[in-house]
């Protein structure tokens, strides 16, 4: 059977080549043709066939022009390659793209860029060097054989581009909060009334300082484990400034232990700043807020043995905190402190929920410089932050109802507006 | 038996007389004469007298003897004389006092609430964040002339450097009393026991009469006033009252101690609310001051509103409202230029009433604004406690709430007493009945009352000596029942259904109906008469059930009767001036206000 089928193909084959010998004249002409395919021209149908016929015994033809362009609005080092196959079917599976690189003693070593399907009549080469030349070619490969490769003419460069194309539904969106939060802080500054919810924990500043005073006992506050460049460390210390300031004004005493001998640096500044305005210049004392270690356990240990023999009436937990958490949170319980957490770290939220009286929870933390201040500027870029969140909310739920939706119906038009979404969000 | 009993006004001294017939116990004469503790008389007790005589004229039973004093029965068989002689005081200003507290909202606050709780009222509340420099708050205490100071502070075992703090700032400032050059200052302090000795050290030298008492806060978790409180009553009567003229011999009178006006209103609202085991806000508005009373979960509060009254408060009232917020509950056209000389002349003229429909009109929507403004000022004040560490659980990421949260509830109010002026002599209770709902906006069911001559300050000391008394008394005779407010919580759409309402008598349906958005109706529902009412809200329409389910409960019927509202809560009147006026004249009419 199998012998069968190859000495039928063989007998084909051999028609076909008699007759393209007779079409084509001589067969000077059919080798010419092989070697020059980027000038390969074909007359009629009927010729292209038996040509290809012909030619499929040894390997498919080669892409008649190959073309090299940068790709527009992007960040450089990307190039379309394109190219012209020959007209007509072939038996060939895929094209072989390879690229060279302009070197100062001519072309480089080729390397294979991508392998498309044979439909295909263009690549993108990607992640080449910015602003490099570079030499591209295509091959056709069928399984007899490779074509003959067809090179560009001139070298490609993938120029860097100011404002990259794909972008452009997040440059929107930029756009749009920008103008949101310009917008809002502008009508804060006009004196447009701005409604923030009330925030427990933060309300509840004046309670703790206030029973700390009454008891006659100190205030513990704990900015975080993470030095400085952790934004959670940084929005710790803005509640700092504002706790530091009602212990001023109360004269109650302020503990701050630091794990960072940078963040010991900026909580002295902010608490320092804080007495300052309170016109308690004064009762300012730099020993109150120290560093303790680098160390996240020796922290710890420092921290709650200081808790537990000084027993402070109200405990602070505002900063990046990570296993300490629960510990720090359960000491504070046990001594009858009241509590006010804030992290974003939303595996240890729940930690500080059950064990604390107040936790502001991941964006009421990064927002409690604005609820505290009352400044119109960042009352009116918390507004606007909070108008473009409830938009990326709104299209997250308009994504989850469509991909549900042509996930159950993948006929309706659903996948279409779903593949719309995509495109637009820029993913 | 027979109790007579005196409240000794600044202008007025009220005497009523209490017997028991029957078993039971009636008031059953009154009697008014004027005070007489300023000059040229200067003896309170001529006054009691004359105001007793008067009872003793209208009863026919001799009550006072030729020497002026009251007559006392040897048994019950005694036609002459009375058995309890009791009385309650507010002559001079009552009694003003200074508080101080190391925390404004904490210790500062309960010795407020101890102060007010006693009757007094509080000229000022020192604390160590007022804000205010030490020469402005000693400057401040050397301006006062209080009756009685109050210093608390520091838990026990707490704080004792900012209690000496404010000691030291109150003991050389050296605040002068009212009563006399020789007259000690009487000081109370209730702070950190551990502060005591050096307490005592600061105010030993001349010019305080220093007692102490527990603390207020011993633990920020929990306040007692009580012992404070008493403390407060006994100065004011060894201290403030024996140096007033008259209140000497008045002491040895009375089978009671001589109580605060107010305090002794707050007395009787706190035997009623727990007697029936129901919340209960009481208020009687004044021409300077209106006083609240509330007992919420048997806690119970009072604040005086020192500039909101219906006469010499009432350019403070339109000052501090807005005359807009006045017109809203105007229906007819009136000159605002007109109302503004009309406000003027009722401050310089205080005891002119009005003479013509269109001043009643604006007198009574001053009178709301006075209540809802002195109501929020009362709900602002009567807060749980602040300062105490919370239980949290994981449930409660989202709905953590604050401590100090308000006590008052309207869904869970269940009596509302009304007193004072405008509203206990309202021409029509109708009128009372729609201020009190305006005003205070009920919720739920709730009953509405008034007290028919002031009696409650009588019945606050009675019930200190015989509660039943004071009791029968009050169901019976103080308190003259309006009828009920039935109020949905939410807010209703114009032209739709709020609510449907079924009165029962028995098995007999008396009224029922549907409540449209915005509609107000009346349901006469005569005194004495019990029925059950059924109420069934719409979706998002609470009657106390929850969002809309239907509840049932008994009622009584009163003298106006129950008045289904179906306005919503918070109450919204339109913004267009005259939708507006066309909303409150359908509501007068639906209630029979003015007709």
């Amino acid at each position: 059977m199998v012998w069968t089928e190859t000495a039928n193909r063989w007998q084909i084959l051999s028609i076909a080549f008699i007759l393209s010998v007779i079409a084509q004249g001589s067969f000077g002409a059919i080798a010419t043709t092989a070697e020059n395919t980027t000038e390969n021209k074909l007359s009629t149908s009927s010729n292209v066939s038996l040509n290809e016929l012909s030619q499929e015994v040894t390997a498919p033809p080669a892409a008649l022009t190959i073309t090299g362009a940068d790709v527009p609005w992007d960040a450089g080092g990307v190039i379309k390659v394109s190219w012209q196959p020959v007209a007509g079917t072939t038996s060939a599976t895929k094209w072989i793209v390879e690229g060279s690189e302009v070197v100062e003693a001519g072309q480089g070593p080729w390397i294979l860029v991508t392998e498309v399907p044979i439909a295909e009549t263009s690549a993108v080469a990607s992640k080449l060097n910015v602003d490099s030349a570079y030499f591209f070619r295509v091959t056709a490969v069928s399984p007899n054989g490779s074509s003959a490769v067809t090179m560009t003419k001139t070298a490609v460069r993938g120029h860097w581009n100011f404002f990259i194309g794909a972008k452009m539904p997040l440059f929107c969106a930029i756009l749009f909060v920008c103008g949101c939060v310009i917008y809002f802080i502008l009508a804060a500054r006009r004196g447009q009334p701005m409604k923030v919810r009330r925030i427990a924990a933060l309300e509840a500043i004046k309670d703790a300082v206030g029973r700390a005073t009454e008891m006659g006992r100190s205030i513990l506050f704990v900015p975080g484990i993470q030095d400085m460049d952790n934004i959670q460390t940084v929005a710790g210390l803005t509640v700092l400034g504002n706790v530091s300031r009602t212990a001023a004004e109360y004269d109650a005493a302020i503990e701050v232990p630091t794990s960072r001998s940078l963040v010991m640096e900026a909580a002295r500044e902010a608490v320092q700043a804080s007495y300052l305005a309170a016109g308690r210049a004064d009762a300012y004392n730099a020993d109150s807020i120290r560093y303790i270690t680098d160390e996240q356990f020796g922290f710890v240990a420092y921290v709650s043995g200081r808790m537990v023999r000084e027993k402070p009436a109200a405990c602070f937990y505002m900063g990046c905190f990570f296993a300490e958490s629960l510990i720090l949170a359960e000491t504070g319980n046990s001594i009858g402190a009241i509590q006010i957490a804030g992290t974003a770290e939303s595996s240890q939220l729940p930690f500080f929920v059950a064990a604390c009286d107040y936790t502001l929870i991941g964006e009421e933390f990064m927002a409690a410089s604005a609820y505290l201040s009352g400044e119109p500027d960042q009352i009116g870029s918390l507004k606007g932050q909070d108008l473009s969140k409830a938009i990326a909310a709104i299209l997250i739920i308009i994504g989850v109802v469509l991909a549900t939706g042509a996930a159950i119906a993948p006929q309706s038009v659903l996948p279409a507006a779903l593949q719309w979404l995509k495109g637009m969000l820029g993913s | 038996m027979r109790i007579v009993a005196t409240d000794c006004g600044s202008t007025t001294t009220k005497a009523i007389l209490i017997e028991e017939k029957d078993g039971v116990f009636r008031q059953t004469f009154r009697g008014e004469a004027p005070t007489t503790v300023e000059e040229p008389f200067a003896d309170v007790t001529l006054g009691v007298a004359n105001s007793v005589t008067e009872l003793q004229e209208l009863s026919g039973y001799k009550l006072i003897a030729d020497d002026g004093t009251i007559i006392r029965r040897k048994n019950a068989s005694d036609p002459d004389g009375c058995d309890l002689y009791i009385s309650t005081s507010s002559a001079g200003g009552g009694l003003q006092m200074m508080v101080a507290g190391v925390v404004r909202e904490m210790t500062a606050e309960s010795a407020k609430r101890a102060a007010l709780g006693a009757g007094a009222i509080v000229m000022d509340t020192i604390a160590s964040n007022d804000r205010r420099k030490p020469h402005e708050q000693i400057q401040r205490i050397r301006e006062l002339r209080p009756d009685m100071v109050l210093v608390s502070g520091g838990t026990d075992g707490g704080d004792t450097k900012k209690v000496i703090e404010i000691a030291e700032l109150i003991a050389p400032a050296r605040p002068r009393p009212r009563f006399g050059g020789e007259y000690k200052l009487p000081l109370i302090f209730a702070g950190n026991k551990e502060a005591r000795p050096t307490i005592q050290r600061v105010f030993s030298g001349e010019g305080f009469a220093l007692s102490v008492v527990d603390n207020l806060r011993p633990t920020l978790e929990r306040e007692n006033l009580g012992p404070a409180r008493e403390r407060i009553h006994d100065v004011f009567l060894e201290h403030v009252m024996a140096h007033a003229p008259g209140y000497d011999k008045l002491m040895t009178w009375a089978n009671a101690p001589i109580m605060p006006t107010p305090g002794a209103v707050g007395d009787i609202l706190q035997t009623i609310a727990k007697g029936r085991g129901i919340n209960v806000v009481g208020v009687d508005i004044g021409g300077a001051t209106t006083d609240m009373f509330s007992v919420f979960g048997g806690v119970f509060n009072r604040t005086v509103s020192a500039n909101l009254g219906m006469s010499y408060s009432i350019s403070n009232v339109c000052a501090e409202t807005g005359m807009d917020n006045v017109l809203r509950w105007v229906h007819l056209d009136m000159d605002e230029r007109e109302l503004r000389n009309r406000v003027k002349n009722k401050m310089i003229r205080p005891t002119t009433i009005p003479q013509t429909l269109e001043a009643l009109v604006f007198e009574q929507a001053v009178s709301r604004e006075a209540l809802r403004l002195a109501y929020i000022q009362h709900k602002s004040f009567a807060t749980t406690l602040k300062g105490v560490q919370q239980q949290r659980t994981v449930g409660d990421a989202f709905s953590q709430k604050e401590a100090g949260g308000s006590l008052v509830d309207n869904m869970a109010l269940d009596l509302m007493v009304a007193s004072g002026g405008v509203l206990s002599h309202a021409p029509r209770m109708e009128q009372t009945a729609l201020m009190m709902i305006d005003a205070f906006e009920p919720e739920g069911f709730t009953e509405l009352a008034k007290d028919s001559i002031f009696m409650m300050p009588h019945l606050g000391v009675l019930a200190s000596v015989n509660p039943r008394a004071a009791m029968e008394v009050f169901e019976k005779d103080c308190l003259v029942v309006l009828g009920w407010c039935i109020a949905p919580r939410g807010e209703v759409r114009a032209g739709r259904p709020a609510f449907d309402f079924t009165l029962r008598r028995t098995n007999e349906v008396v009224a029922q109906g549907q409540l449209i958005g915005g509609e107000m109706r009346l349901v006469r529902f005569g005194h004495g008469e019990v029925g059950m009412l059924e109420v069934r809200p719409e979706r998002g329409l609470d009657m106390g059930a929850g969002p809309g389910e239907p509840v049932t409960r008994e009622v009584r019927g009163g003298t106006v009767g129950i008045v289904l509202d179906a306005r919503g809560r918070p109450l919204k009147l339109p913004t267009s001036a005259v939708e507006r006026r066309a909303c409150v004249e359908r509501w007068l009419k639906a209630l029979e206000v003015y007709e």
